[in-house]
C-alpha cells in the first residue's frame, strides 16, 4: 500500500491529523499549479482550500487503484475552473487592464530581472484552456493520458491546445526580441 | 529536450513555471482549520456493505411470508420513484426531453436517471459535481438495440452540474446534455449541464 494510501486509510479510521500528512505532501504542488493557472494568490488560495475540503469530504469515494495525486489533481482543475468562471467579470476587467499594459513599448531586450512576474504575465496572457493544457504538460509533467483523464478532453484536443500554447508563447518572444 | 513543441524560449518559461511558489505558512494550518470543522468522511458504501454481508438469519414461515410482501411492497416504491431525465441528439435536431418530476425519497436524495442517444460511442460515462468530475466513476449502460446510454444515480436535493464524457471515434468527448439548461460558462469551453433535485431547473 502506497503512503498515500496508508493516510487515506488512517483518516477513514478516524484520524484526522493524517489528512495534514496529506495536505503537507501535496499543497506545494498543488499551489504552483492554482498560482500558474489563476494568476494571483487570492485566488489560488480559495482553490487550494476548496480542493482540500472537497477531497475530504469526498475521501470515502477515493479508490485506491487510482493514484492519490491524480485523483486530487482532478479536484483541482476542476476547482480552478470554477473560481475562473465565478471570477470572470473581474479577469476579463483584469485582462483588458493587462492588454493595456502589454501594448505599452516595453524596452527591455530581455526578461532579465522579475523572472517570475514576467512569466506569470505571459501565462496570464494565454486563454485559459491553452494555458491550463500547457501547465499540465509542461510543468506539472503529465502525459497526454493524464491530463485527458483530468480534464475529460481528447488526446488529440490537448496536443493542439499545448501547441497552440506555444505558439503564442513563441509569438510572444518574437514582439519582444523585435522590439 | 527532442519535444518538437519546445525552443529555448518555450522551454524557458516552462523551467521558470515549475519553480516552486512561495506558500503562506499558515495555509495548510487554515485548511486542517476547515477540515477538522467538517464531519468526519465515511468509506464510501460502509453502510450498505453492512447490509450486503452474509449473516445467518432464521425466521418462522409467517415472518419470512410477511417480509416478503414488505419487501415486494417496496420494489414497487422505488419503481414509481424512478423518473427518467435527459435526452438524445436527435439528427433532425429535436430534442427529446422528459422532465423531471420525482415524487420525494428519503431524506431527500432521489434516483435521477441520466439517459443519452449517442450511437456512435464506445462508452459513456456522466461526471459532474457528485462523482468529482471521475469520468471512471459512473459509466452508463448501452441498451442492447440502440444507441441509448442510461444510468441512475442518486443525487441529494439542490443544484448539480454535469457533464457527458463519450469516448468514440474522436477521441474522448466532453459534452452537455442537450435536454438540460446549460450551467454558467466556465470561461474554459467545456459546456456543462444543471439539474436541480426538489425543483424545477432553471
Amino acid at each position: 500500500m502506497s503512503e498515500d494510501a496508508a493516510d487515506v486509510q488512517r483518516v477513514l479510521s478516524g484520524d484526522v491529523d493524517a489528512y495534514a500528512k496529506l495536505v503537507d505532501r501535496y499543497y506545494d504542488r498543488c499551489a504552483r499549479f492554482a498560482i500558474r493557472m489563476l494568476g494571483n494568490r487570492d485566488d489560488a488560495e480559495d482553490a487550494l482550500q476548496a480542493t482540500f475540503l472537497r477531497a475530504y469530504r469526498a475521501l470515502g469515494r477515493y479508490q485506491e487503484r487510482d493514484r492519490f495525486s491524480a485523483w486530487l489533481y482532478r479536484i483541482l482543475v476542476n476547482q480552478c475552473r470554477s473560481i475562473a468562471a465565478r471570477r470572470s467579470h473581474r479577469d476579463r476587467v483584469f485582462v483588458r487592464e493587462e492588454a493595456l499594459l502589454l501594448n505599452a513599448p516595453d524596452k527591455r531586450p530581455t526578461w532579465t530581472g522579475e523572472d517570475e512576474e514576467f512569466v506569470q504575465r505571459v501565462l496570464n496572457e494565454l486563454d485559459p484552456l491553452l494555458r491550463e493544457a500547457f501547465l499540465l504538460k509542461y510543468v506539472e509533467e503529465l502525459s497526454y493520458e493524464e491530463m485527458s483523464a483530468l480534464t475529460g478532453a481528447g488526446v488529440s484536443a490537448l496536443k493542439m491546445r499545448v501547441k497552440r500554447a506555444c505558439d503564442r508563447l513563441r509569438e510572444r518572444w518574437e514582439r519582444i526580441r523585435d522590439d | 529536450m527532442t519535444d518538437p513543441e519546445m525552443d529555448s524560449y518555450v522551454e524557458w518559461i516552462a523551467r521558470e513555471a515549475r519553480r516552486p511558489v512561495a506558500v503562506d505558512p499558515m495555509a495548510v494550518q487554515r485548511v486542517m482549520a476547515a477540515v477538522r470543522a467538517e464531519a468526519k468522511p465515511r468509506r464510501r458504501g460502509a453502510t450498505w456493505r453492512w447490509f450486503l454481508e452474509p449473516r445467518p438469519l432464521s425466521l418462522s414461515p409467517a415472518v419470512g411470508t410477511a417480509l416478503a410482501a414488505g419487501l415486494v411492497g417496496i420494489g414497487a416504491f422505488f419503481g414509481i420513484l424512478r423518473t427518467d431525465r435527459g435526452g438524445q441528439l436527435d439528427p433532425t435536431g429535436r430534442i427529446e426531453f422528459v422532465a423531471d418530476s420525482q415524487p420525494p425519497f428519503s431524506d431527500s436524495v432521489r434516483t435521477i436517471t441520466f439517459v443519452l442517444v449517442a450511437p456512435h460511442a464506445a462508452t459513456v460515462s456522466v461526471v459532474g459535481d457528485f462523482n468529482n468530475w471521475d469520468a471512471k466513476a459512473t459509466p452508463m449502460t448501452r441498451t442492447p438495440t440502440g444507441g441509448r446510454w442510461s444510468v441512475n444515480v442518486p443525487l441529494r436535493a439542490g443544484r448539480h452540474v454535469y457533464a457527458f464524457v463519450l469516448n468514440g471515434a474522436n477521441g474522448i468527448q466532453w459534452v452537455a446534455d442537450p435536454a438540460a439548461p446549460l450551467a454558467p460558462e466556465d470561461g474554459l469551453g467545456a459546456p456543462n449541464s444543471v439539474v436541480l433535485v426538489g425543483g424545477s431547473a432553471s
